[in-house]
């Protein structure tokens, strides 16, 4: 029986993250919006200053099977913080792919993501999540998440490059 | 209002911000629910590797406060990561005194840009906020969670700690 085992990315797993974000993005209905490269995300996580954290589940293959461990998830984070709360963790995306699901790995990714907060001083976890996505919705909820957006009414906002260039002038 | 600068914020500055934190927090009806020191500012703020970045807004002695402060704005920023596009400037926190309002805003939002090379600005509103909905839509800003369905979650940390004890 395969087993498998979340740890922190490292370089060489950038190929898997980026085919995996495309997939996510494929599943979210928004894959025209990714333009990130290979490259990028190798420079931009695993430089000198990371502007991310990543974790990879791997299935680790049983004795005598001959495909070697493979990336199957991953989630990725960054710290953040709240002039209320200090200190906050965000889960910016966490995937499985399909024929992975249903084995607990999206919770032991969320779970070592929660470890890490801990770690680091963090008192609030935050994450988003699309409104028709019922299963992961359930998924957050049944670990103790709460929707800001339907308790408080908070919104997502965004300015892109042109508006901003607007604004500054 | 005549004359204001926008600088980054020091050290010493922590106290101005949180008091204007809890004024912000006043504001949107959530004032209890500030937990941050000064002592917390100053850590994470100042320390070998900051978790947030802050602009001030400062007026002349002659516009100062009835209570005597200078500092009378500021903007509270991090920067996060878009995987589809890459590194993104998170706007914490966005507040300039009443008093004050007018030109200020426009200052730190310059400031913002000029600054750092942005692509893309991130920031949370309250949907009753109408005020606050209408000044960044009419500036060109797009609601996510209406347009695209996002809803934002939280776990707070008694959960955390569940998590961790199950492992």
């Amino acid at each position: 029986m395969a087993s498998t085992r979340i740890r922190e990315a490292k370089e060489r797993d950038c190929g898997d993250i980026l085919r995996m974000i495309r997939e996510l993005a494929e599943f979210e209905k928004l894959s025209h919006q990714v333009k990130i490269s290979e490259e990028a995300l190798r420079a931009d996580g695993f430089g000198e200053n990371p502007s991310f954290h990543c974790l990879v589940a791997e299935v680790i293959p049983t004795p005598g099977e001959l495909q070697g461990p493979r990336v199957v998830g991953f989630g990725l984070y960054y710290f953040i913080y709240s002039t209320w709360k200090g200190r906050n963790i965000y889960l910016e995306d966490i995937y499985v792919m399909p024929q992975y699901r249903g084995q607990g790995i999206g919770t032991k990714i969320i779970k070592k993501v929660a470890e890490v907060a801990l770690h680091k001083g963090c008192s609030q976890f935050r994450l988003a999540v699309l409104d028709w996505n019922k299963k992961a919705m359930d998924l957050y909820k049944s670990l103790g998440a709460q929707d800001l957006t339907e308790l408080e009414g908070w919104h997502s906002f965004r300015f892109e490059e042109a508006a901003m260039r607007q604004l500054a002038e | 209002m005549a004359k204001f600068k926008i600088r980054p914020a020091t050290a010493s500055d922590c106290s101005d911000i949180l008091r204007l934190i809890k004024e912000l927090a006043k504001y949107e009806y959530m004032e209890d629910q500030v937990m941050l020191t000064e002592k917390d500012l100053l850590e994470d703020g100042f320390g070998e590797h900051p978790f947030y970045h802050c602009l001030i807004a400062e007026v002349p002695k002659e516009h100062w406060t009835p209570e005597g402060h200078s500092i009378v704005g500021f903007a509270m920023y991090y920067f996060t990561y878009d995987p589809w596009i890459g590194k993104l400037l998170y706007l914490e926190d966005f507040f300039v005194m009443s008093d004050y309002r007018g030109t200020i805003e426009f200052g730190i939002g310059g400031s913002l840009k000029r600054n750092q090379s942005l692509c893309s600005m991130h920031f949370l509103v309250a949907e009753w906020n109408e005020p606050s909905i209408n000044f960044y839509k009419r500036r060109g800003a797009s609601d996510l969670s209406s347009e695209e369905g996002w809803r934002l979650f939280k776990i707070d940390k008694e959960y955390l700690l569940k998590m961790a004890a199950e492992e």
